[in-house]
């Protein structure tokens, strides 16, 4: 049955993408996707119910999986060489040469007379991680059914790409649930590979010139990652012997005093991780992917991609915990998280603040695995599940805007209200699922900030980056919020749009998943993290002191608390919404514009000279005299780089 | 509930909230209007507060010569403030035109776009007369709320001899 | 369950202190301006002729917006009164000011969005000092919990005096008291009107009010938490900050927001707390 279960989340969206590449049509995508989604995402929630397990997983139908795995390997690495020779790019093939040489040296002389790894040993964590991989990417996958009909009516292709696409996609759902299901590192290593390589091949969809550009610059730094990587598991292989997660974890817990030798290895592992997750400085890949169509972002943003990142340190993080290098970790993460905040004020791009606010909360989660007690990794943990479900939600409702309007500067978005109020709702929801309690960010927040006060080095310039950086994201989140719901009219009734059907399913239940999830965020904490965490930390006996679960929910009885204040909270908020349902309309009043407000189309303003309308112009303050991309990108790279080089030289 | 009714209506008598507009008038009125909220008159003890905004105001100070383009103005203030409200017309030139009466752009009175409650004559009228005519203007609503006989019927501009300038209202 | 019925009953009592407290304010004021000033109970006069007024809005939202504000100050007032976790004190509260922002944005009128902007920059100047004030309480006290401030056997204000000053700061700000009045100044009408609260009328406008005297009770709380110890040390401090608030709002003129942020909340409120939280993190 497991074999089964695991079969369906990893190899399924592989053939199945295959089968859409080969036997392309749209009866075909439209009735194999669906159906395929629907399969990944019982057997994710199939596994979830299942809890942790071990399944050695030697053979695969007659194969030997490792040396399956290490064949398949050396092929995806000779394409990216040979990718690397097309865009003739020499960084590109020395780094990919330099990986299939430590690959090479890996699987000849370090791992030949290894003992076998245990194949899959997932966790709470891995297991919360297939199951938001399957549900919201599986909807990002159903969303780009509607979506990239009207994509490519727009493009007006001539031969529909549609089929690649897919194809593309699925076989990154599969990757990212083989990487978070992988106790192996040599396997976890094909799968982070196949990720670079179906972004890369995402962001350049469209073929323009900045798309290639683009989809270039992900593919040198994922590349760069990948080579720090296969550094990384040199090192483990050399020192410790085994490329097991578990025994990896094991034996560096028993370790009393980490050497610099012990250490390295998780260097390159945070080095590569950073690269995944777009952290300052690699942040130029993940805002130049905002080129690709919109569900890719949605999927790069959310629960793939940059999430490995961070999955990947999360599960290392007990190796180098109570390390200074740790503590660098935390400080680069907070760093991460308060500059790439200010970054976002300045930003009137949708994209592009949801870029930054992706990168941003992903420097919180890097934060708090580098604080490395057990409370911050629940809390580390909280954000990746929350963020990905909200960010998921707000990128797939940006593109369904755009595709409406035209535009995704949130200047534009003024009284969208008027003509999309379903949609416009719903991302308000989003983005209030991003910033406000008692939805799942902010516990996750609340959690870290708690976690963080309870660590005792460095806590205070990592609190002082944190708390700036919130007020930060209050900021550009409000503002956009009220932009959305604004209109001049007392009530607004939704009108039949361009939208397809898919997409709208997509968006409602993804918006119902976020609300849902959030009003089950004890029982997620209980249920998933909370074991997963105080599992590793218990079983490795490390710094577990400041965790008890719930404490942050204040103390024993806390779960009950808090369901009863959130109860309360959302009876309040039903009160208020019945409270506006109930103005008549006769109170409606035009906005006060000193007496000479006019209203003509929905949009208000005034008669100028000779009677003509003037309809008023608004616009939001964006500090760009202060945070404004050119201004301090090159003072946060700086820093950053600073951090990095403290991070590996330090050891040296 | 009854109570609660009896203390709202009670309260709107304590809270009086103005807006001040003029129509175009020389500022003689208006620095009289004005010079109410200063520490010699301090029109905050009857809980009069300056709000500059017809969307929290209760009664609306008009001063200045209606003309035809600010009659649009006056009316759309006057439509945005929330009832109950009251309204003072204050000056010579805003109760019948003034000494601008008859001229080819000017409206005779603020009185003949929107109603008008009380009317405070002068060239410009004393600050005492201004708030008097907001005290006034309460004893209006006190009436309109069914508390109290309804204040001495204010001289209306058109009840006057209208060959007679207007400033003869006023004080000389 | 004591204890719940004892917060409910602060929350009861919580907008007639407050009510109480914004006449005082006024009184004071306008006695510092050598006038008379209105009579003490003249904000509750207002806020209940508000409730009698006819309701005039832009947009639904706005109406929305109105009750979430006064629920989560409520609601973040509750979780005082049951001494529970100060950083869901200040998310709740934070429900609350995005709220008003949100009700102001919405409505297309120029005043409410310059406001809402400044109320913004308003947020982005206390929000921090806020965040670091209360991790100062829980280095004292070892947890964020309220209740664990009353287990500590001498005051709070010995330990953190700097985070005292830097939660002055941040309440000054979160007030809207002169020199931060910048978003819905009652003395800036001229430019802005009434900023943030412009399009906000009538019973909603009441509900803003009611809101604004819990922030005003919960800040004072805050305040009387630094001298636990006594009930007359609690009445003193929270006196002094009521009129050191006042008395300041009444000698400054307000400042550019570009002052506020840099010089007032990041330099002075910041590093404040910054060099309090050091000094405790050392002793």
């Amino acid at each position: 049955m497991l074999n089964f279960l695991v079969f369906c989340c990893i190899v399924l969206p592989f053939i199945a993408g295959l089968t859409l590449y080969r036997v392309p049509g749209d009866a075909t995508r439209k009735i194999l996707a669906p159906a395929t989604v629907v399969v990944m995402a019982m057997a994710a929630i199939g596994l979830g119910a299942n809890g942790p397990f071990h399944l050695e997983a030697r053979n695969f139908l007659g194969l030997p999986l490792d040396a399956a795995f290490t064949f398949l390997d050396f092929i995806l690495l000779v394409y990216i060489l040979f990718l690397g020779w097309n865009l003739r790019s020499r960084l590109v093939m020395g780094m990919t040469v330099l990986q299939l040489a430590g690959l090479v040296y890996l699987k000849g002389v370090l791992t030949n007379q290894a003992a076998p790894v245990t194949g899959f040993a997932p966790d709470g964590l891995s297991l919360i991680m297939v199951i938001i991989i399957s549900i919201v990417g599986g909807l990002i996958t159903i969303y780009s059914l509607g979506y990239m009909d009207i994509h490519e009516e727009h493009l007006r292709l001539r031969a529909s790409r549609q089929p690649r696409f897919f194809a593309i996609i699925f076989c990154f759902l599969g990757a990212m649930n083989g990487l978070v299901l992988c106790n192996n590192l040599a396997w976890m290593f094909f799968f982070w590979e196949v990720t670079t390589l179906c972004s890369f091949f995402l962001i350049s969809h469209d073929r323009t010139e900045t798309a290639n550009a683009n989809a270039f610059r992900a593919l040198w730094m994922n590349v760069l990652g990948g080579l720090a990587f296969v550094s990384a598991m040199l090192f483990i292989q050399k020192s410790l012997g085994t490329l097991s997660t578990e025994i990896v974890l094991q034996k560096m817990a028993a370790l009393d005093i980490k050497s610099t030798a012990m250490l390295m290895p998780f260097a390159f592992l945070c080095l590569a991780a950073f690269t995944k997750s777009a952290q300052v400085p690699f942040e130029s890949w993940l805002c130049g992917a905002m080129v690709a169509p919109t569900p890719v972002s949605a999927l790069l943003h959310s629960a793939t991609m940059v999430k490995a990142g961070t999955y990947l340190l999360l599960r290392m993080a007990p190796a180098f915990a109570g390390t200074t290098m740790s503590t660098i970790v935390a400080l680069f993460g907070a760093f991460t998280f308060v500059g790439t905040c200010m970054l976002a004020v300045s930003q009137s791009d949708a994209k592009k603040i949801l870029a930054y606010s992706t990168i941003a909360n992903l420097g919180l989660i890097i934060a708090c695995v580098g604080i490395n007690t057990a409370a911050s990794m629940v809390a580390a943990t909280m954000i990746i599940v929350y963020h990905s479900v909200s960010k998921g939600l707000l990128f797939m409702c940006v593109g369904s805007i755009e595709q409406r309007i035209g535009s995704r500067d949130i200047e534009d978005m003024r009284g969208l209200y008027s003509a999309m109020p379903r949609t416009a709702t719903i991302t308000a929801i989003g983005i209030f699922t991003m910033m406000l309690p008692p939805f799942g960010m902010l516990i996750g927040k609340w959690m870290a900030i708690e976690a963080i006060a309870r660590a005792t080095q460095a806590m205070t310039p990592i609190l002082f980056f944190i708390a700036l950086g919130s007020a930060f994201t209050v900021l550009f989140w409000a503002r956009w919020a009220g932009i959305l719901i604004s209109s001049a009219n007392l009530r607004e009734y939704p009108v039949r749009g361009i939208h397809r059907p898919t997409v709208i399913f997509a968006l409602r239940t993804l918006c119902g998943v976020a609300l849902l999830f959030s009003f089950i965020s004890p029982l997620v904490l209980k249920d998933f993290v909370g074991p997963s965490v105080s599992g590793v930390y218990a079983r490795f006996n490390l710094r577990a002191e400041g965790f008890i679960p719930g404490a942050n929910f204040t103390g024993a009885e806390g779960y009950s608390w808090i369901y009863l204040l959130f109860a309360l909270l959302a009876l309040g908020v039903w009160f208020a919404w019945r409270a506006s349902r109930r103005v008549p309309e006769k109170a409606h009043s035009l906005p006060y514009f000193s007496g000479l407000a006019v209203k003509r189309d929905g949009k208000v303003g005034f008669n100028g000279p000779m009677n003509v309308f003037e309809p008023a112009h608004l616009s939001n303050c964006y500090p760009t005299q202060y945070f404004g991309e050119e201004k301090i990108t090159r003072g946060i790279d700086v820093i950053s780089t600073a951090f990095l080089i403290v991070l590996v030289g330090g050891l040296l | 509930m009854r109570f609660v009714e009896s203390m709202i209506k009670k309260s709107r008598l304590m809270s009086p909230w103005m807006i001040h507009f003029d129509c175009g008038s020389c500022n003689g009125c208006d620095i009289e209007v004005l010079a109410c909220l200063t520490p010699l008159y301090d029109v905050e003890r009857f809980g009069v507060v300056n709000t500059g905004n017809p969307k929290h105001a209760d009664v609306l100070l008009v001063t200045g010569t209606v003309n035809h383009r600010n009659r649009h103005v006056l009316k759309q203030l006057y439509e945005q403030m929330p009832g109950p409200k009251a309204v003072v017309s204050i000056g010579a030139c805003n109760l019948s035109g003034g000494v601008f009466k008859d001229s080819y752009n000017v409206l005779n009175g603020a009185h003949t776009v929107i109603p008008v409650d009380v009317f405070v004559p002068g060239c410009p009228p004393k600050p005492e007369a201004i708030i008097d005519g907001v005290i006034t203007a309460l004893g209006v609503l006190k009436a309109k709320m069914g508390m109290g006989p309804a204040p001495e019927p204010a001289l209306m501009p058109g009840d006057a001899d209208a060959a007679k300038p207007a400033a003869a209202f006023g004080e000389s | 369950m004591l204890s719940i019925l004892g917060a409910l009953g602060g929350l009861i009592l919580a907008p007639f202190a407050g009510g109480l407290l914004s006449g005082v304010d006024r009184r004071l004021t306008a006695r510092l301006q050598s006038r008379a000033g209105p009579p003490l109970l003249q904000p509750f006069y207002d806020v209940l002729k508000l409730f009698g007024k006819e309701p005039k809005v832009t947009n639904a939202w706005l109406v929305f917006s109105a009750y979430v504000y006064l629920i989560a100050s409520a609601f973040s007032l509750f979780i005082f009164f049951m001494g529970g976790d100060l950083l869901l004190l200040f998310f709740v509260l934070t429900i609350g000011a995005v709220f008003q922002v949100v009700g102001a944005i919405c409505v297309p009128s120029p005043y409410s969005q310059v406001g809402a902007q400044r109320e913004l920059l308003l947020m982005l100047a206390y929000e921090p000092i806020l965040i670091l004030v209360f991790v100062g309480f829980a280095m004292c006290t070892g947890s964020f919990m309220i209740s664990d401030v009353f287990r500590l056997d001498s005051p709070l204000l010995l330990k953190m005096p700097l985070l005292f000053l830097a939660l002055g700061y941040a309440l000054t700000i979160k007030l809207r008291k002169s020199p931060f009045d910048i978003s819905a100044g009652h003395h800036g009408h001229q430019e802005l009107v009434r900023g943030v609260q412009t399009e906000y009328s009538g019973p909603y406008l009441a509900l803003i009010e009611i809101g604004h005297w819990l922030d005003l009770v919960l800040i004072l709380g805050l305040c009387a938490l630094f001298w636990h110890t006594s009930g007359i040390g609690m009445c003193i401090l929270v006196a002094a900050s009521l009129f050191t608030e006042i008395l300041i709002d009444n000698i400054t003129a307000r400042l550019t927001w570009q002052w506020m942020v840099q010089k007032q909340s990041l330099l002075a409120g910041m590093g404040f707390a910054l060099v309090n939280l050091l000094w405790l993190y050392v002793a």
